[in-house]
């Protein structure tokens, strides 16, 4: 089975300007014509002049270069114990903003945090973090953040905000008026204390949450079906077939670091494993977790409910139980599905991500009848990290708008920008006597607010976290706090009259509840896990029969979701995260309208267009973006842009998408009909990282089925054979015996990785944290648009389809039938190929990039003369120039651009100037360090010990790195070039140190639901 | 006779036992200074406060039975409700003065000592009187000598010249010879000039290659600052701490063992030493009351202060951003001495400079040359058994030769 892949409709479509530039590396022309032109020559300096200056150059350079400016040199006075510097420090600690949550260890350098790496201790983020828990060590060197406290609107000090909060609580509390606090889910268990005691203080308090993207209708089905107030706990890992509706499990839903590396798991075929999960998705836009699905199957969101009431009565046949309702969807579609599930009972698994408490009923009668609770799904071990009521917000704010709230406090939420309604509710804000936000900036509702207290970064705070039932997780600072901040609690204590240090008052907790364990004990491992307890049966005692299927309105549908970087916009401030490509379009720097190709064709929209969206109570303006796999009849947009205060980075990037969510049964709904018109404005460019850097179209992700798979592990994977003439003959051979060059001498070392394509699910977290290591730096919209972003690895995805051109009518892909409509999708890594015959390193004129005796392609920049021969020469586009100075240039006004941004640089790595090209080093500094920690304890090196920022946080262990040298090396074990690893064109035998795995799906040949 | 003999030897018997007395009491002031040594200077000194009081005149001040009881246990004659030992307790922020088990005659023996070095004049003193570490003698610059000198010598030739001309116009004169026409100064040497050509020529190549020369090197030099010796804060001498004192330079550059920087230490570094030795020699004095300054420390009284201020050091050795410089790999595992690079800092280094040119042809040259201490190290186990079996000797493995040339050792 031949198959095209391409990166985007541009070269699918064969559009002209495609093909121009897919034949340039650079995007823009080099404005040489202008230099050469009659203009440029009548303004010639003349010889003499030229002379001078060239004169005057060089004594100026020579002047300024013979004095070395003094440099000073300031030890401490009093040398902290554990700081040495040079040396790292690294501190177990706890992330969690109401939304991400995972625990994690903090590396600092000389008291400064600079990397976040997760604490493999914990048994739920098993080490691991996404981007934007990679990405928040920015956020807190973010130069937006307040300084410190403010009172209507002015700087304030600490005990004239607590004087007046507290005057104006007693108050209230005198007359009998409601207190609120409002906030985004609160997983510690200490701050609700501080909460509780707050409320003992002032009797009228009421504690609401409420979560931006709500699962209040998985909460309260859960209660319905169950009586279990709150979210279960899954386990992918145990699922033989996983079906997902409307869900993005492997990047935002719940706790999508756990679920990923537990879906890893079931999908990696490493030491001959011959089974893996199957994956089902049914969902409108193409999402990360749709992407990586085996079937996938395109809905509209009027038809989900459709959808999973006739699978539940499918299986409802199968278990001899009364079906719900009648669907309108054809049972024989899902047969297959439900057959498989039926047999793998007790071993599947069934997620919906929709806020309807019908569906989900209707997917915990599902997973009943299936077997999966006390499997699969544990019940007993409550999973806390959303907790939002519908019903209580909506109850706060009727109470706001009828102004019966006398004081609202604001806690990790940001309600006025992430409610459908929060326009509204900022004018009722305004309203309300005494009115706090914890907010560390002042954004959209803090601005609004009398008083912003604002509250420590994560990073400067002492915290505990409780995700799961009896598992803790415990958070220490890691830095002094920048700013003349507090934490929310001591707050909170001062103004209930009973202040106190939070670090005492959770130690003294956590005495109380974890008795015999020391706290110093807690908090150097930085988690507490309690044994689990034994996972339950529940009767299902939800009512089913009340279902009716929802009816269509017949026009567009919209879904509104969370992309990778944006999430729901709490670190939209964040350079990283905005830089960071949406891993399906490959966007940067904004948000979209995404549309299906098929309804682009109908209206005839092209790409860029702009529309209005209307639903019936909000309107706004988006661009147009052509999205395959988008279901046609639906569009969709991310959450989290759009932002209006929160800093110079985010703000006004993008649209916001809150005011298209709905209120609906009580409960936010997220998707809806909605009425889009084109408007008549000019066209938008987006900074997209797609069509540049192709491959040319050739065959770079190898893949097979996994029933060929088990018969031949070679499948897809077939050698490439070379022609070579031998005398009249002509001998076919591999294309390792052919070659010019000759074999490097190797060391003590031969560093190397390995990618695994079947386990790769392209959630960006590698680009993340190789930024934060390796000190790349932010290039912005513009920059992106001239093909210019300086990560130094990269995610290429590419869409597939089972159109073959014609043979000789390569030029007529773009005649074929709606071919990239539902396409499968593939994600790959790409970075430094680190080739053991590089065909940079022989272009290179002044020998800026050369080869190590440890197989390391090497990137000099202070002898790099900026000729670019090597990215020319490279067949991968790994190289990066850096077509300008990043750093202190007020043209790239992003954290590298001040003082408290730049401390999150490494200082390891070189910053590097203009003029010089980069790429990715293998963290060249991460093995200089773990060989020198070697040769001081005079050991060898363990597999493992040193670690890649890439591999390291990869949530499902992806990418593996190690030494070639060492037999048993986890990487040596992996090379199996008879099996699925291969070279990235291995046919140009430039003999990689990177190899891949060929990707497996678990689909039949010739059905592809 | 015998009446003089009787008083002779009774003369001689007093002389004898004067004498053994008299040395006795030294033996015993003797080994008061022993025992004093052993025992006390950690926390006094006789004329000045340390941690405990100075205890100059304290045999004037206390009983010696009150004494031996302090001494023995102070902490008894606190309980006892002493209004002395009280006081004195409560003076020295309630430390606890350690209880010797000593004998009467050793205690007393101590005071003896105590009594003797108060009449002594002040001790600290004497170094600088013996000039032994004064400031070194200025020599005086030679060049007025020179310039005289070249002064006397043009004066010299001057008169020379006239008397010359003097007889050689009289010697015409007398011979009759007409005075040669008067030439001007630039016509001779336009002359001299028309007849030296190839000298003038010679002259010129000379000193254009000279320049030249002169010149490359010079450039060459730009950004070198071998040799840099920046004032600094405060007037540290290595000579005196590394070289006579034979502190080990890991004691305050401890990171040089552990990590990539080897560190100025901190000052509460100095201050394990300084917290008692409060002079120093020549400058020393005012140059630990700087330390003391910066820590905002009370020497008398032993207490920090609140107004702490850093000590500005001025670096000496800069590396540029772009090379990455480990220390605890050469002192550690490379086992390098810290003179091979920073020359012969506890011999003849007062305030610190720069000894090597720290330029990559520098480090570049001790790579090639230096050879790898593979023994011992498990880390090279694997190596060496390679390189052994492709008949590389021991001798023969330099840095270079296991990749400590290529670029990304140093540059990331």
């Amino acid at each position: 089975m031949e198959k095209k892949y391409w990166k985007g409709v541009e070269e699918l479509q064969n559009d002209a300007e495609f093909v121009r530039l897919k034949n340039n590396e650079f995007y823009e022309n080099l404005p040489l014509d202008e230099l050469v032109s009659k203009k440029a020559e009548e303004t010639l300096t003349p010889r003499r002049d030229f002379l001078k200056f060239l004169g005057f150059g060089v004594a100026a350079a020579s002047l300024a270069a013979c004095e070395a400016p003094v440099r000073k040199s300031i030890p401490y006075l009093i040398r902290p114990e554990q700081i040495t510097p040079g040396i790292a420090n690294y501190y177990a600690s706890t992330f969690s903003d109401g939304y991400d949550y995972a625990s994690i260890l903090v590396k600092t350098r000389e008291g400064r945090p600079i990397k976040i790496e997760g604490n493999s201790l914990s048994s739920v983020t098993k080490g691991k973090v996404n981007a934007r828990v990679q990405a928040s060590v920015l956020s807190l060197y973010d130069n937006n953040r307040l300084q410190g406290p403010t009172m209507n609107g002015n700087p304030a000090d600490w005990p004239a905000v607590d004087k007046a909060i507290t005057d104006k609580l007693t108050a209230i509390a005198a007359k009998g008026g409601k207190i609120r606090i409002l906030s985004s889910t609160v997983i510690s268990p200490t701050t609700l204390k501080v909460i509780e005691d707050f409320s003992k203080k002032y009797p009228g308090t009421k504690h609401v949450q409420y979560d931006a993207v709500s699962f209040s209708a998985m909460i309260q089905s859960n209660k319905e079906s169950f009586g279990v107030n709150g979210l279960p706990s899954y386990s992918f890992n145990k699922a033989n077939i996983i079906v997902g509706f409307e869900c993005d499990f492997l990047l935002n839903w719940i706790s999508p670091v756990e679920y990923a590396s537990q879906y890893a798991v079931t999908r990696k075929l490493d030491n001959g494993r011959k089974e893996m999960s199957k994956h089902y998705q049914f969902e409108s836009a193409l999402s990360l977790t749709g992407s990586n699905a085996d079937f996938r199957t395109g809905i509209k969101p009027s038809q989900q409910l459709s959808y999973i009431m006739a699978l539940h009565n499918a299986i409802a046949a199968k278990a001899g139980l009364a079906a719900a309702g009648s669907s309108s969807v054809d049972a024989k579609q899902l047969e297959k599905l439900a057959a498989e599930l039926w047999t793998n009972k007790g071993k599947s698994l069934v997620v919906c991500g929709i806020n309807n408490i019908a569906a989900q009923n209707l997917v915990n009668s599902i997973n009943v009848m299936l077997d999966n609770y006390g499997n699969t799904i544990d019940v007993d071990t409550t999973c806390y990290l959303r907790k939002g009521n519908d019903a209580d917000l909506s109850e706060l704010l009727s109470e706001a708008d009828k102004g019966e709230i006398g004081a609202l406090f604001f806690y990790n939420c940001n309600p006025v920008y992430s409610l459908p309604a929060g326009a509204a509710f900022g004018n009722s804000i305004k309203r309300i006597e005494l009115s706090v936000a914890f907010a560390d900036r002042a954004e959209e509702t803090a601005s609004l607010c009398n008083f912003i207290c604002p509250d420590h970064h994560p990073l400067e705070s002492w915290s505990d976290a409780e995700p799961k039932k009896g598992f803790y997780s415990f958070g220490q600072p890691s830095i002094s706090p920048l700013f003349n901040t507090r934490h929310m609690q001591e707050s909170m204590l001062a103004w209930a009259g009973t202040p106190a240090a939070y670090h005492d008052y959770l130690s003294a907790n956590w005495k109380n509840i974890a008795g015999a364990m020391s706290w110093d004990k807690l908090i150097q491992d930085g988690v507490y896990e309690m044994p689990a307890a034994a996972s339950g049966k529940y009767p299902f005692a939800a009512n089913l029969s009340s279902i009716a299927e929802e009816k269509s309105s017949g026009g567009m549908e919209l879904v509104v979701y969370e992309n990778a970087g944006m999430g729901n916009g709490n670190q939209a401030n964040n350079p990283w995260l905005q830089e960071l490509p949406d891993p399906v379009s490959k966007i940067t720097w904004d948000n979209y309208l995404a549309i299906s190709p098929r309804d682009a064709r109908e209206k005839g929209w092209r790409q860029g267009n702009i529309v209005t969206i209307k639903t019936s109570s909000a309107s706004i303006k988006a661009p147009v973006l052509i999205q395959p796999g988008q279901t046609p009849g639906t569009v969709s947009i991310a959450l989290g842009y759009g932002r209006t205060k929160t800093g110079k980075t985010a703000d006004s990037i993008g649209w916001n998408a809150y005011p298209l969510v709905s209120m609906r049964n009580a409960a936010l709904t997220y998707s809806g009909a909605v009425d889009i018109q084109k408007t008549a404005d000019e066209d938008y460019i987006f900074a997209a990282t797609q069509s540049h850097h192709t491959m040319m179209g050739r065959a770079i992700v190898k893949e097979t089925i996994l029933s060929e798979y088990i018969k031949d592990p070679n499948a897809g994977n077939e050698a490439e054979l070379f022609e070579v003439k031998a005398g009249k003959e002509i001998l076919k051979k591999p294309v390792e015996e052919v070659t010019l060059w000759d074999e490097h001498e190797l060391g003590n070392h031969h560093w190397g990785m390995s990618i695994d394509l079947n386990s790769c699910i392209g959630c960006g977290a590698c680009v993340v944290a190789c930024t934060a290591e390796n000190n790349v730096p932010v290039v912005g919209k513009n920059e992106v648009m001239r093909s210019r972003e300086m990560h130094w690895i990269r995610i290429d995805r590419y869409y597939s389809s089972d159109a073959d051109p014609k043979e000789g009518e390569k030029g007529d892909i773009k005649l074929m039938e709606d071919p990239s409509d539902m396409p499968k999708v593939v994600f790959q890594p790409v970075m430094c190929q680190h080739c053991n015959h590089a065909p940079c390193e022989t272009v290179c004129p002044v020998i800026a990039t050369s080869h190590s005796s440890e197989g390391l392609n090497q990137m000099i920049y202070n002898r790099c003369v900026g000729t670019r021969y090597c990215a020319n020469n490279c067949p991968y586009k790994v190289r990066r120039f850096n077509w300008f100075r990043y750093t202190d240039n007020p043209k790239f006004d992003y954290n590298m651009n001040n003082d408290l941004g730049k401390m999150v640089l490494n200082p390891d790595v070189v910053v590097r100037s203009r003029g010089v090209m980069e790429k990715c080093s293998m963290c060249v500094q991460r093995l200089q360090e773990g060989k020198l920690n070697a040769k001081k304890a005079g050991r060898t090196i363990k597999d493992g010990e040193i670690n890649v920022a890439c591999a390291q946080t990869c949530p499902t262990n992806a990418i593996t790195f190690g030494d070639y040298n060492i037999p048993d090396s986890r990487l040596s074990q992996m090379w199996k070039p008879k099996e699925r690893s291969y070279h990235l064109l291995g046919e140009l035998n430039i003999q990689p140190n990177v190899f891949y795995q060929t990707k497996v799906r678990n689909i039949e040949e010739g059905n592809e639901a | 006779m015998n009446n003089l003999y009787r008083t002779r030897y009774f003369l001689l018997l007093i002389s004898v036992i004067s004498i053994m007395l008299i040395s006795f009491q030294s033996a015993n002031a003797q080994d008061g200074e022993a025992l004093y040594k052993a025992n006390c200077t950690a926390c006094h000194a006789v004329k000045e406060k340390v941690i405990g009081p100075a205890l100059m005149g304290v045999s004037k001040r206390r009983s010696e039975d009150w004494l031996i009881k302090w001494i023995r246990n102070s902490q008894s004659l606190i309980k006892a409700n002493d209004e002395y030992a009280i006081k004195i307790f409560n003076e020295y922020n309630k430390t606890v003065m350690t209880s010797f088990n000593l004998k009467d005659e050793e205690i007393k023996a101590i005071l003896a000592y105590i009594k003797t070095e108060e009449a002594k004049p002040d001790a600290t003193a004497a170094p600088v009187a013996s000039g032994t570490t004064g400031a070194p003698v200025e020599e005086k610059p030679i060049w007025p000598w020179l310039l005289a000198a070249v002064v006397v010598l043009y004066l010299l030739s001057g008169i020379l010249r006239r008397v010359q001309e003097t007889l050689s116009t009289a010697v015409r004169q007398k011979q009759g010879i007409a005075e040669p026409a008067p030439t001007t100064n630039w016509k001779k040497n336009r002359e001299w000039i028309r007849r030296n050509k190839k000298l003038i020529a010679v002259i010129l190549i000379l000193l254009t290659i000279v320049g030249s020369v002169k010149a490359w090197y010079s450039l060459q030099a730009i950004g070198i600052s071998q040799g840099y010796n920046p004032d600094q804060p405060i007037a540290y001498s290595h000579q005196l701490h590394a070289g006579e004192m034979g502190i080990s330079c890991i004691y305050c550059h401890s990171g040089a063992e552990r990590g990539k920087v080897a560190g100025i230490p901190s000052a509460n570094v100095c201050m394990n030493c300084h917290k008692y030795v409060k002079k120093g020699p020549v400058t020393g004095t005012e140059e630990i009351a700087k330390i003391y300054k910066a820590l905002d420390y009370d020497p008398d009284k032993g207490t920090y202060g609140p107004n702490t201020k850093p000590i500005q050091w001025v670096r000496v050795h800069n590396l540029p951003d772009l090379a990455y410089f480990n220390h605890s790999q050469h002192v550690v595992v490379g086992q390098i001495a810290c003179q091979t690079c920073h020359g012969p800092v506890q011999d003849s280094m007062t305030v610190a400079y720069q000894y090597s040119p720290l330029t990559m042809n520098w480090c570049i040259t001790c790579h090639r040359e230096t050879k790898v201490k593979m023994a011992g190290n498990g880390y090279y186990n694997d190596l060496h058994k390679k390189m052994m079996n492709s008949n590389v000797p021991d001798s023969m493995i330099t840095v270079e030769k296991i990749g400590g040339l290529e670029c990304a050792r140093c540059h990331y």
